[in-house]
């Protein structure tokens, strides 16, 4: 009973405002809008970084004069950097193995029948837990006496680095960024509410004088922003299924670039959940807004 | 009950509900309620305001500073009694909004005691001072109705704030409105009304939870004089029925008509606390008028 009259007022003050209403609307509007346009873009980054990193992996070419002790000798030392919890996974590749991985990558695997003998090395690779822990890898295997004089060691290191960097900065920037983003939102839809407290003071002042609790006079405003924070979060949502579906669907199925093929979409946000997420920060931007704001306006 | 019906029914002539007040009719018990009393009122503990007995209103050396050391209010002490009429009078700087804006806890005194039926509202915490106000009805000068809202919505809201289910809201507003003369008239925004018909929605308002305490600051200050004398009328006969009635005026011609109780304030001074008319004495309190 309560809340259908509170639910009322809110529905006859917007009306009675429409102006600012309609300020706030499209202020959540924008907010929820920029919000929603971010979010999944920095998903799709942060994903195709990690899917990148994931890739960092550590070759240990094995030289062909190295004995069976010697490469049983380099296995353990592996296994215990497993056990230590630096290596996720590794597998030994034999020679046989490499000259048939290599015979299926290329496109005419006719020219290696061409060689008088099978002249790729046997190798370890290695999938380290985190990429941070390739170094410790190689710096534990470097000095090996199996390992082949001249492959040596083979990761990519400096890629491996950057990339780290790239997944560092890409996390915090976006987080910063959506916190800065929210903060944004939230004084932006305040502000708005403050001018329609504002333009009616008198109106809240007579409530005041008759008598009405903070609560009383609160719960309409706040089920305004509520209201104006969700039809300007469902309005954005619309606006960026549209873009999805008209831009970016149009361009990830047309195009085969690096970039669509690195990013999984397994680590970009689904719409469904993007909707939910965007719909109801939209609610509490409007809720939390007014709230604030009318503070300031039920002191005494 | 009887004596409600009555008035309802007298209420749809406004001029026969007023000819009640010339003929005197018989003093009606202190408590009679002016409209059916709430049924189905929830309320929690501790959030009603229930005047106890002894004085209405009590002021105990109470002064009043704004910023600047401008007086509001330099030492009064006056006691007014539940039942009482009286006229709060002094020119504009003498206090009177100040002595009204304190019983309604809008100012708090700088020191001494405002008591309000009985409870100190220096004590009163700030949660509790909307309970206070729905215990005290307010009419004033501008009227204070939302610009909004229908006559029969403005009334409305002071019992919606106090928890009034829509059924009572719905049967009770119509009552009050015939009651204050404005039958037929709740269905027009305040700006549709002339002013003696807001002041009496804003009147309306203040009565609609039975307070024991009606203030009015300047209630004719913005009406002709034949529309004012209709408002004091209306105001008389609240009082009739057991309402303190406080009215802040300078209107010299009602507060010598009515002859009641009359606090003159000069300069945040009480000056003189006597029946009678606007300023009895010229000689004794010239600077007044």
């Amino acid at each position: 009973m309560r809340l259908g009259m509170f639910f009322r007022e809110a529905l006859r003050s917007i009306r009675a405002n429409a102006a600012i209403s309609v300020a706030a609307t499209v202020t959540a509007l924008i907010a929820v809008f920029i919000l929603g346009a971010f979010i999944p873009s920095f998903m799709y980054v942060r994903s195709a970084v990690s899917a990148q990193t994931s890739k960092v992996d550590v070759d240990v070419y094995i030289s062909d004069t190295a004995s069976v002790k010697q490469v049983n000798a380099l296995r353990d030392k592996i296994g215990t950097l497993k056990t230590d919890g630096q290596v996720a996974e590794f597998t030994y590749v034999s020679k046989d193995d490499a000259l048939r991985l290599m015979r299926e990558r290329l496109r005419d695997p006719s020219v290696l029948d061409q060689l008088p003998s099978n002249p790729l090395p046997a190798k370890f690779n290695i999938q380290p837990t985190d990429p941070a822990n390739a170094n410790a890898i190689v710096a534990a295997v470097k000095d090996d006496a199996a390992l082949d004089p001249t492959e040596g060691i083979v990761y990519p290191q400096t890629t491996a680095d950057r990339l780290l960097t790239a997944a560092k900065f890409v996390q915090w920037a976006g987080f910063a960024l959506i916190g800065i983003l929210l903060v944004a939102a939230v004084l932006l839809i305040g502000n708005t509410i403050r001018l329609s407290i504002f333009a009616r003071r008198r109106e809240v002042e007579v409530m005041r004088l008759v008598g009405a609790t903070n609560w009383f006079i609160r719960w309409p405003f706040m089920i305004e922003g509520v209201i104006c924070g969700l039809v300007g979060a469902v309005v954005a949502v619309a606006m960026l299924w549209g873009i999805k579906v008209g831009v970016v669907d149009a361009w990830a199925s047309g195009a085969d670039t690096a970039l669509t093929k690195s990013g999984s979409t397994a680590g970009a946000i689904a719409f469904p959940l993007l909707t939910v997420v965007l719909v109801g920060a939209g609610a509490l931007l409007g809720a939390v807004g007014s709230g604030i704001t009318l503070r300031r306006f039920l002191r005494i | 009950m009887a004596r409600i019906d009555d008035d309802i029914h007298h209420a749809d002539s406004t001029q026969r509900a007023f000819t009640l007040v010339e003929v005197r009719p018989e003093p009606v018990p202190a408590d009679l309620a002016v409209v059916t009393p709430p049924s189905s009122e929830k309320r929690r503990r501790g959030d009603v305001f229930r005047p106890g007995p002894g004085p209405m209103v009590q002021f105990q050396g109470v002064i009043k500073r704004y910023d600047g050391d401008v007086r509001g209010l330099d030492g009064v002490s006056v006691s007014i009694a539940a039942g009482e009429f009286v006229f709060l009078v002094g020119q504009s700087g003498s206090g009177k909004s100040t002595f009204i804006r304190l019983c309604i806890r809008e100012l708090r005194a700088t020191s001494g005691h405002v008591i309000i039926g009985g409870r100190d509202l220096g004590e009163l915490r700030r949660s509790k001072v909307p309970y206070l106000r729905r215990a005290i009805g307010c009419v004033f000068q501008d009227f204070r109705l939302l610009p909004d809202r229908t006559a029969s919505e403005n009334v409305a809201y002071a019992l919606q704030v106090t928890g009034h289910s829509r059924q009572e809201v719905n049967r009770r507003v119509p009552e009050i409105l015939a009651l204050v003369g404005l039958d037929g008239k709740g269905d027009r925004l305040p700006r549709e009304l002339s002013g003696g018909e807001q002041q009496r929605v804003s009147i309306a308002r203040a009565l609609v939870n039975q307070p024991r305490l009606l203030i009015a600051d300047e209630p004719t200050g913005n009406l002709d004089p034949d529309t004012s004398q209709g408002i004091m009328d209306l105001l008389t006969r609240i009082n009739r029925t057991g309402t303190t009635v406080l009215v802040a005026t300078h209107d010299r011609d009602t507060v010598d008509r009515m002859q009641q109780r009359v606090i003159a304030l000069h300069k945040g001074r009480i000056v003189r606390d006597a029946e009678g008319g606007y300023n009895e004495d010229p000689g004794d309190t010239g600077e007044i008028a």
